[in-house]
């Protein structure tokens, strides 16, 4: 505390009233009725990934320019962003907040291009020596598989990884076109997990030339051998020779096969897979029509597939259920109905309704049947069983038999990539937990972004991290005074004429220009990024800057406690809480 | 070089040849095109100065406030009801000895709602310790924010600049824009007595108990006293660099006069015309211009206004239960003088009526007819 001065009078007295000492001594955080403090909370952005990425940590490496640090930050979750970037149905971005204020983020071009401008710098994961005794056998190298695979690694178990087919991926091989996922993308993120330490063994199918007794020699099983079986429509005809299903089609395009179809070509079904064959018989020169029982709305194929594909010249037949398939002179003729939408059914969508004695005929040269996938559980061991489609397991991935867990496609019927990827990553964990006796549930239970599906092992493994409250920032949290409106960036495509002469790549990755632009359109929704408007609206001067996890924290001795920086924080990364003292 | 602006823009280039470093306002008619003006030219690149967004003009006053403190110059502008809501920081400026200048643009007071001229506004402020001076057409606009700085950095007291509504800000004339090179040894960088620095932590403004309040403000007094004085010598010294000269009070007309008319503003600019043509026909008649309104020039006026008999004073202002401002402050001012000529306190032009010739002829003509004023308050145009 400053002396005293005493004064003659005003002719030694200062201009003005000043104190050359200042208020440190008068501690007005004892006036405090409610206390401000930074809490991050939950994006719904990364609540919404199934594979668990930590989407606005990314994308704030991407708006300082390190792209890097981006690729690093992602790495942590998911060994697959040039993946998931690319075919992801990117439920990231219908939560996206922003798309309440204008656009939403392109978050799917954002991980994409930072794996792009990882792979341009030939950067590669760092191999982790397996030094656990444990051994674990993973069955499938698709995602789920490979996902799995690729934490246990980083956990220093020593993983073996077993294919049935000669080159490894599983469905992100055979089931997804390369002018969606080019070859190399998947070769270069599968090798980043090789190079791990993971083995991998492929052309060894489990019942065939690889026995259940075989893999005692691992102390855990993953199984994740997806569904690549076509799912039947019941209809007479369909099992003539000639009319093919779409998975078994999209398998022998992708491996370079030789495929024989005729010049006009009908699709049954109205998914991702029937879109991929429509899209890829296209590219063989060929005419796809595809027929679906309902319409456009009810359409469970992403939307931006469908306008690709109808900007392609895929014709799509709505209201339309083939109920017969005859064959002659090697014309196929389709016997359909017409369908009218009734009430919706358990899945939200108007159930078909055939209308009667509406017959009439579609002729085709090759029927191609995508009406979904099932799983194959011929090869699975006794007292792990299918029951509605799907193998049932608890939470944390295990069956009925110990050490043995199953995920991906096998186990659910959300079949996307990002599902398999989550999958494979929460079985890494169980299988860890399993190994050190801990109880998998609850450690599944711990890491859990928001309500999940998305789960992070990284806050498993780094617990000291900055810490996240599970509550899912909504829109109305935000103070969005501190936005400007702005266009979302569209990745570029290649123009119709060229992409429909064969299999390249149809989307064209952001420069980095752009990928630094649309990544400063984030919110950070709950995610201090250091704006500072704390700092610069705080009429106490008591946002103190730090080096520590939070770059700010309050100096409670002079806060009052206004609320000032909790309404002005842009993005709910601080709360407010009554001062309990 | 001479061109042709408003009023409005006069304010701009005046601002820009002061090298203000920071400036924050907020819009209001008639200012508007002032602060436009100048964020126009900020958000080009062709201003080198930092503009504070602000939600008010109590916030406007605040945020300069604290950059004065800071230690740079800076700059606002108001009208009317903005001015009002400064108030409370107005008084915090004066208090608070920082020489920020402000530019009021004279404007009615509502209800009943109004945008036009009327000096309420600025005289409203009369009390919180700020210089204001008043001024008459666009280039006198331009030259006294150049001397505004000076006599505000020189005293430590803020000063207003004011002009009419549209009359002045809207209307343009010809007006001689100076260069930078030639104002810079004017209006040297302002070097504030306590400089604001994080560094070094001081309180400002801190409390002063009774034993030191009234030191305070008797300091204050006594710096507006010295105003006159320092005005006259930046005033001096405009002349010399400028040849353009604006003094407190200004007499033109008849140099020994029976009756004088007192004005402010542009309502000065008519009765030159005014006064001209009557003592063509013979009246014994003088003018005198009134610049500066605080601090209240008496002395220069009791020189000037020797030998009169009767004063008449168009006020555009209301002091509702008293009559005009200008014509009570010239009373106080004669009080303790032998030397008392009767004073006619016209009132005339509230809410932009225009002042006209006749106008003031009438007022002219009356004063002449009466040995005194018949009533307290002469209302010049009014529809009984």
């Amino acid at each position: 505390m400053s002396k005293l001065l005493h004064f003659k009078g005003a002719s030694d007295m200062p201009m003005i009233s000043i104190s050359l000492g200042n208020m440190d001594w008068n501690k007005t955080g004892a006036w405090r009725a409610q206390r401000p403090f930074y809490e991050d909370k939950t994006p719904p952005c990364r609540a919404a990934c199934p594979a668990g990425n930590d989407i606005v940590a990314f994308i704030q490496k991407i708006t300082q320019g390190d792209f890097e640090g981006a690729w690093n930050v992602i790495k942590e979750e998911n060994p697959f962003p040039g993946i998931c970037g690319r075919v992801c149905f990117h439920p990231c971005e219908s939560k996206c907040n922003r798309g309440d204020y204008d656009e939403p983020i392109a978050i799917h071009a954002l991980e994409r291009f930072v794996s792009d401008f990882a792979s341009k710098l030939n950067k590669r994961v760092e191999k982790v020596p397996g030094v656990r005794k444990e051994k674990v056998a993973i069955i499938g190298s698709g995602p789920a598989g490979m996902s799995c695979a690729y934490h246990l690694a980083k956990l220093y178990y020593d993983v073996t990884v077993f294919e049935s087919l000669s080159l490894s991926g599983g469905m992100l091989r055979s089931g997804i076109p390369s002018y969606r996922l080019p070859k190399d993308v998947l070769d270069r993120e599968i090798s980043n997990i090789e190079a791990l330490g993971v083995e991998l063994r492929t052309g060894i199918a489990l019942g065939e030339n690889l026995a259940w007794d075989d893999l005692k020699d691992y102390q855990a099983t993953f199984i994740a051998t997806g569904a690549h079986q076509g799912r039947s429509l019941q209809i007479p005809g369909e099992k003539a020779k000639s009319v093919l299903s779409g998975l078994d089609l999209l398998r022998r395009i992708n491996r370079n096969q030789k495929v024989k179809l005729g010049d006009k070509i009908a699709i049954i079904g109205g998914g991702n897979t029937a879109i991929d064959v429509a899209r890829s018989v296209i590219r063989l020169g060929k005419k796809a029509t595809i027929l679906y029982r309902r319409s456009r709305e009810e359409m469970p194929a992403f939307e931006d597939e469908m306008v690709e594909a109808i900007e392609e010249g895929v014709k799509i037949r709505y209201l339309t259920n083939p109920i017969r398939i005859q064959q002659k002179d090697g014309l196929k003729r389709l016997e359909c109905l017409r369908i009218e939408l009734g009430d919706k059914d358990e899945s939200g969508r108007r159930r078909p309704v055939p209308i009667s004695h509406s017959n009439f005929f579609i002729e085709a040269d090759s029927v191609i049947i995508a009406a979904g996938e099932e799983i194959e559980v011929s090869f699975l061991p006794k007292g792990i069983e299918k029951r509605e489609g799907i193998i049932l397991t608890q939470r944390d991935g295990s069956t009925g038999i110990k050490g043995i867990f199953a995920g991906g496609d096998l186990t659910s019927n959300q079949r996307t990539v990002a599902h398999a990827i989550g999958s494979g990553k929460k079985v890494a964990l169980a299988i860890h937990g399993y190994f050190n006796g801990k109880n998998t549930e609850e450690v599944i239970r711990q890491t859990l972004i928001g309500e999940g599906p998305s789960i992070s092992i990284f806050r498993h493994l780094h617990p000291e991290d900055r810490p996240m409250d599970s509550h899912v920032v909504t829109f109305g949290e935000l103070n969005t005074d501190y936005f400007e409106p702005s266009k979302r960036h569209q990745e570029s495509k290649c123009p119709v004429k060229q992409r429909t002469k064969g299999f390249g790549e149809v989307t064209v990755t952001f420069p980095e220009s752009i990928a630094v632009e649309e990544a400063e359109r984030c919110f950070s929704c709950g995610t201090c990024n250091g704006c500072e408007n704390c700092y610069v609206f705080c009429p106490d001067a008591s946002i103190l800057k730090t080096e520590d996890i939070l770059s700010h924290q309050v100096d409670y001795d002079f806060c009052k406690g206004c609320g000032i920086c909790f309404s002005e924080c842009p993005r709910g990364a601080i709360s407010l809480k009554e001062e309990t003292r | 070089m001479k061109k042709v602006i408003t009023g409005n823009q006069a304010v701009a280039y005046g601002v820009i040849l002061s090298r203000v470093e920071v400036i924050s306002a907020y819009p209001i008619t008639p200012q508007t095109t002032i602060v436009e003006e100048l964020s126009e030219l900020i958000a080009s690149g062709r201003l080198n100065t930092r503009f504070l967004k602000v939600e008010s003009e109590h916030s406007a006053m605040a945020a300069l406030i604290g950059a004065s403190t800071g230690g740079v110059r800076c700059f606002t502008a108001t009208s009317s009801h903005g001015l009002a809501y400064m108030h409370e920081m107005l008084h915090w400026a004066s208090g608070a000895r920082l020489p920020i200048v402000l530019v009021n643009v004279n404007r009615a007071i509502a209800p009943p709602w109004n945008i036009w001229s009327d000096q309420s506004d600025s005289l409203s402020q009369r009390d919180t310790g700020w210089v204001q001076l008043y001024c008459e057409n666009n280039q006198e606009v331009l030259d006294t924010i150049l001397q505004a700085y000076r006599i505000a950095e020189l005293t430590k007291l803020p000063v207003m600049v004011v002009l009419d509504a549209y009359v002045l800000s809207h209307t343009s004339e010809a007006v001689e824009i100076p260069t930078m090179e030639e104002v810079d040894p004017f209006l040297p960088p302002y070097c504030p007595e306590y400089p604001l620095d994080t560094h070094e932590p001081m309180a400002f403004s801190v409390i002063a108990t009774p034993e030191y309040f009234l030191e305070f403000r008797y300091k204050i007094q006594k710096a507006m006293e010295q105003v006159p004085e320092i005005a006259n010598k930046v005033d001096d010294e405009f002349r010399s660099r400028f040849g353009r000269s604006y003094a407190a009070i200004e007499r033109y007309g008849k140099e020994e006069a029976e009756i004088l008319l007192m004005t402010s503003g542009t309502v000065t600019s008519t009765s030159r015309m005014v006064i001209q043509k009557l003592i063509e026909k013979g009246t014994s008649v003088a003018g005198i211009k009134i610049k500066r309104f605080r601090p209240f020039p008496s002395e220069e006026i009791c020189k000037e206004i020797k030998g009169a008999k009767k004063i008449a004073v168009i006020d555009r202002n209301l002091s509702a239960g008293v009559g005009g401002i200008f014509a009570q402050e010239l009373k106080a001012s004669l009080y303790s003088k032998e030397e008392r000529p009767q004073i006619f306190g016209f009132i005339s032009g509230l809410g932009g009526r225009d002042i006209t010739p006749g106008l003031i002829e009438e007022a002219i003509e009356y004063t002449v007819e009466h040995p005194r004023p018949e009533e307290k308050i002469l209302w010049l145009g009014l529809k009984k």
